[in-house]
């Protein structure tokens, strides 16, 4: 029988007196968390042992008693054995500790069935400690006799393990008797949730003196606790701004199809929404519960803190010497110059690219077609040139938003720029579509085939010569004419494409500016023991005559795992087909929207 | 007992293996082998009969001949699109009343009905080559005459190799759908859309109407039947040689190879036919179970 006791670092060189703890059940260990000192009243011990068992909902105990003899003190074992009757528990720990020494002896005194108690010796022991997770808190060997009883001394720092939340985090209540909670994960658990125990300080004027992490003073710093005030108004601000708002966008006229279909398309609504979301997270007043609800505010805050600052940092870059002025004017004549090179690509397209062999007067009919749009939307820029500057202007002080609505408001500018690309690329493709959907069909028919629509296969049929006839004239005009349509259905597919990735990577920074948890990620780097992963011990002391020190230090989370965890859900923003898929559809003619957008689920 | 030694006669042998005898398994007696059949179904060919047969294949033969005189005349301009059209309507129209006529002495029906059918497809066949010939006639013009000429010449030749001789009535798809895309190719250069459109009524007429002529009158008049193949054959000859003598030569070989020495090398061959059948063929059912199905 192996017996755990979890010791605080600092009650090492606690004064003599009692230890107060928890004895964790099942697992044969004891976690202590302060010890009282002598002199005290056993009345008002156990008093406030009950009222720190009501504040804190910890079964706490008094485990047995803390002996440091400093120099004239003498004579206390008969004392403190007479201590374990007047706190009558199942097991007494006696812990003696000598000065120059640095291993502690424990005795344990048991009640057996007559109620007398019996002494068990410690023995030493010699292994060694290795690193453990989760689940094992040491090392359990079997004995040789099976009465003596060994001690091992886990020496924990406590302000640590207080602040400190293992992983993976349980959120709600797990049921007890299906899925008890490790060893290492109650420890931690009832050293965070003593937190009233620690309260009680050296300079407090109570009837009682404890030791505990906190004895030389409670800390607190001014800053936070300004903060704790002043977010209250906030929240309330906040929460008001919030409902005006819900309540414009809640108006019916912008319920209408169009415009809802539009706000859908438009990044810019999108991310608008999902800062609403968020500041919805941030300004309830319901303080967090619970661990993770902490780290996702906390994230969400830290991240839209950093967003608006670099937002203010890109309007401060744009504000100052004219870079607006020198935008717009840079702006329209990129867009001649792209339209200029679109025309010039329609001019090669209707000669002969490439040797190809096309048929000339598809090629004429298409190519003036694509070119007369090019003229319209010319126009349509050059009525607009006057307004861009301002357009400009207003777009850039959405950055004090956040640098997200910055990009997201250029990715739909960039959208609305390259339209006419849009449109070319859609009547490319339907074209192409159509053609080889025809070729398809009507290759079937002069091989004498059909297909079964019921069946999902291709059957034999015999059809009448006027079918055949129609059919392989079709045929041949579709086979004839299909370089024609395939070569500018691959132009306008790769212009696409290239606008299409300028839009994905826009949207891959938002959103990973969105996601990406900064708080936690600077709470691993700067404070690694809060996000703990699992513990290693090291062995402290393996002094023959006195029972096994071990050291617990916390893992800290890995950095990956950190970021996989605490990602905040966004609409991420993937590829929706692999790249066989798309390869595919691109051969067959279907319209392609590579990237795919989950909507947000809040929990 | 070794396999050599003879039995008593008091054992006959049986064919059995699921008894024990006291012969080795591998032995035989003298009625071995005594159920070989050879040549069963084989066939006694006539030479003469095969010789009509094989030449509705040269008929064919010959008829695609004609069609690529026609073509190479109007290429040169010698023929004029009018004339051709002309001359095809005439024939088509003849060609229908002996359809009709001999029609009419194997079955009655509607006759009214089959004539608005057939006038409805007739329309249907114009409009649509005088609607398509100007995309048509555009459509090889990026192409090299020398891929044109490629593509065509195998395409008749798919033609040739999946007509359905048998029963060319219903035609097949694949050889009527070849035949129609080598004509589009060749007509497409051709200098002009009426051009065009001709050439596309001659080839419906020469691949799509002719057979179900012949069908009709290979059923009723055998003998004229032959005596058009054999018609068709020589004009076939006879136009190409106005166009190229090589080309009619080489006809005229592949002709007479077709319809005189391919039935020869049949009938020869089948004397070395050595088919054996017996009681180990896979059993063929040759029931009829149309009476299962009620």
């Amino acid at each position: 029988m192996v017996l755990k006791v979890f010791f605080p670092q600092c009650c090492n060189r606690a004064d003599s007196g009692l230890m107060v703890g928890r004895w964790i059940s099942g697992h044969d260990s004891a976690v202590v968390l302060a010890v009282i000192h002598y002199p005290f009243i056993p009345g008002q011990v156990k008093q406030y042992i009950q009222q720190m068992q009501a504040q804190s909902g910890v079964e706490l105990s008094v485990l047995g008693s803390w002996s440091l003899p400093k120099e004239g003190q003498e004579g206390m074992e008969s004392f403190l054995r007479d201590l374990s009757t007047i706190f009558p528990q199942e097991r007494w720990l006696q812990i003696n500790r000598e000065i120059g020494k640095t291993g502690f002896t424990c005795q344990i005194l048991d009640r057996d069935q007559n109620g007398r108690a019996v002494q068990r010796e410690s023995k030493k022991k010699t292994e060694k400690a290795d690193k453990a997770n989760g689940e094992a808190g040491g090392d359990k060997e079997e004995e040789e006799e099976e009465e003596e009883e060994k001690v091992i001394f886990v020496h924990y720092e406590q302000r640590k393990v207080m602040q400190s939340q293992l992983h993976p985090v349980e959120n709600g209540v797990s049921d007890p008797k299906t899925d008890p909670p490790s060893e290492l994960r109650q420890v931690f658990q009832t050293v965070a949730r003593s937190q009233p125990l620690f309260f009680l300080d050296r300079y407090d004027d109570g009837p009682l003196k404890s030791t505990h992490w906190q004895t030389e003073g409670r800390e607190a710093s001014i800053i936070v606790e300004l903060l704790k005030q002043a977010s209250v108004p906030l929240c309330l601000l906040i929460g008001w701004l919030l409902s005006i708002w819900t309540w414009i966008c809640g108006i019916r006229l912008f319920s209408l199809y169009p415009l809802r279909f539009l706000s859908s398309k438009l990044s810019t609504c999108v991310q608008l929404s999902y800062r609403t979301e968020h500041m919805r997270t941030l300004s309830s007043m319901k303080p967090a519960v619970g661990h993770t609800q902490f780290m996702r505010k906390a994230n969400i805050l830290v991240s839209f803190l950093v967003d608006v600052a670099l937002g203010m940092l890109l309007i401060w870059w744009l504000y100052r010497d004219n870079h607006i002025t020198m935008l717009a004017n840079t702006l329209v004549p990129a867009a001649d110059h792209v339209a200029k090179e679109l025309e010039q690509l329609l001019q090669w397209l209707m000669g002969a690219p490439a040797g190809l062999k096309m048929n000339r007067a598809l090629d004429q009919v298409l190519g003036r077609f694509f070119l007369y749009h090019i003229h319209l939307w010319i126009s349509y820029i050059h009525l607009m040139s006057p307004f861009i500057e301002g357009i400009l202007w207003y777009g850039g002080l959405s950055a004090c938003l956040g640098l997200t609505f910055a990009l997201s408001l250029l990715s739909d500018m960039v959208a609305l720029l390259t339209f006419h690309i849009y449109c070319f690329y859609v009547y490319g493709a339907r074209l192409y579509c159509l053609k080889i959907y025809g070729l398809s069909s009507l290759w079937r028919l002069f091989r004498g085939k059909k297909w079964n629509v019921l069946r999902q296969r291709v059957d034999s049929c015999s059809y009448d010569v006027d079918q055949l006839f129609i059919g392989t004239l079709l045929f041949t005009i579709l086979l004839f004419l299909l370089p024609t349509t395939a070569l500018y259905y691959l132009v306008f597919t790769l212009l696409r494409l290239v606008v299409v990735l300028f839009q994905g990577v826009l949207h891959l920074s938002v959103d990973f500016i969105n996601s990406f948890p900064l708080f936690a990620m600077g709470l691993r780097v700067c404070r690694s023991y809060r996000l703990a992963e699992g513990v290693k011990f090291r062995v402290l002391c393996e002094e023959p005559g006195t029972a096994l020190h071990l050291l617990m230090e916390i893992n800290p989370l890995k950095c990956s795992t950190v970021v996989q965890t605490y990602r905040t859900p966004t609409y991420s923003c993937y590829p929706k087909d692999s790249w066989a898929a798309l390869v595919k559809k691109l051969f067959v003619g279907e319209l392609i929207y590579p990237w795919r957008h989950k909507t947000t689920k809040t929990d | 007992m070794g396999p050599d030694s003879v039995p008593g006669p008091a054992v006959p042998w049986r064919k059995v293996l699921w008894e024990r005898q006291p012969f080795p398994d591998n032995y035989v007696d003298q009625r071995f082998l005594e159920e070989l059949r050879r040549n069963e179904g084989i066939r006694q060919y006539r030479y003469w009969a095969v010789v009509r047969e094989a030449g509705f294949v040269g008929q064919q033969l010959s008829c695609v001949a004609i069609f690529i005189t026609l073509w190479l005349y109007m290429e040169q301009g010698l023929l004029s699109p009018e004339k051709l059209l002309w001359t095809s309507l005439v024939c088509a129209l003849l060609g229908y009343g002996l359809h009709q006529a001999l029609t009419s002495q194997v079955e009655s029906g509607c006759e009214l009905r089959t004539r608005l059918a057939d006038l409805q497809s007739a329309t249907i066949f114009l409009s649509f080559t005088f609607g398509f010939s100007p995309v048509l006639k555009t459509l090889t013009e990026s192409v090299s005459t020398d891929t044109v000429y490629a593509m065509s010449a195998v395409m008749l030749l798919a033609h040739l190799v999946s007509f359905p001789y048998a029963h060319p009535s219903p035609p097949g798809s694949l050889s009527i759908n070849a035949a129609l895309f080598a004509s589009v190719c060749l007509a497409s250069r051709l200098p002009g859309a009426l051009h065009t459109f001709a050439m596309l009524s001659c080839a419906l007429l020469v691949f799509a109407l002719w057979p179900c002529l012949l069908q009709r009158l290979r059923e009723n008049t055998p003998n004229q039947f032959t005596g058009l193949c054999v018609g068709v054959c020589i004009g076939g000859v006879g136009g190409l040689w106005t166009q190229s003598p090589g080309g009619a030569v080489l006809l005229a070989l592949a002709l007479g190879c077709v319809t005189l020495l391919c039935p020869l090398l049949l009938v020869r061959l089948q004397r070395h036919k050595d088919n054996i059948h017996g009681p180990w063929d896979e059993a063929e059912i040759h029931e009829d179970l149309s009476h299962f199905l009620q």
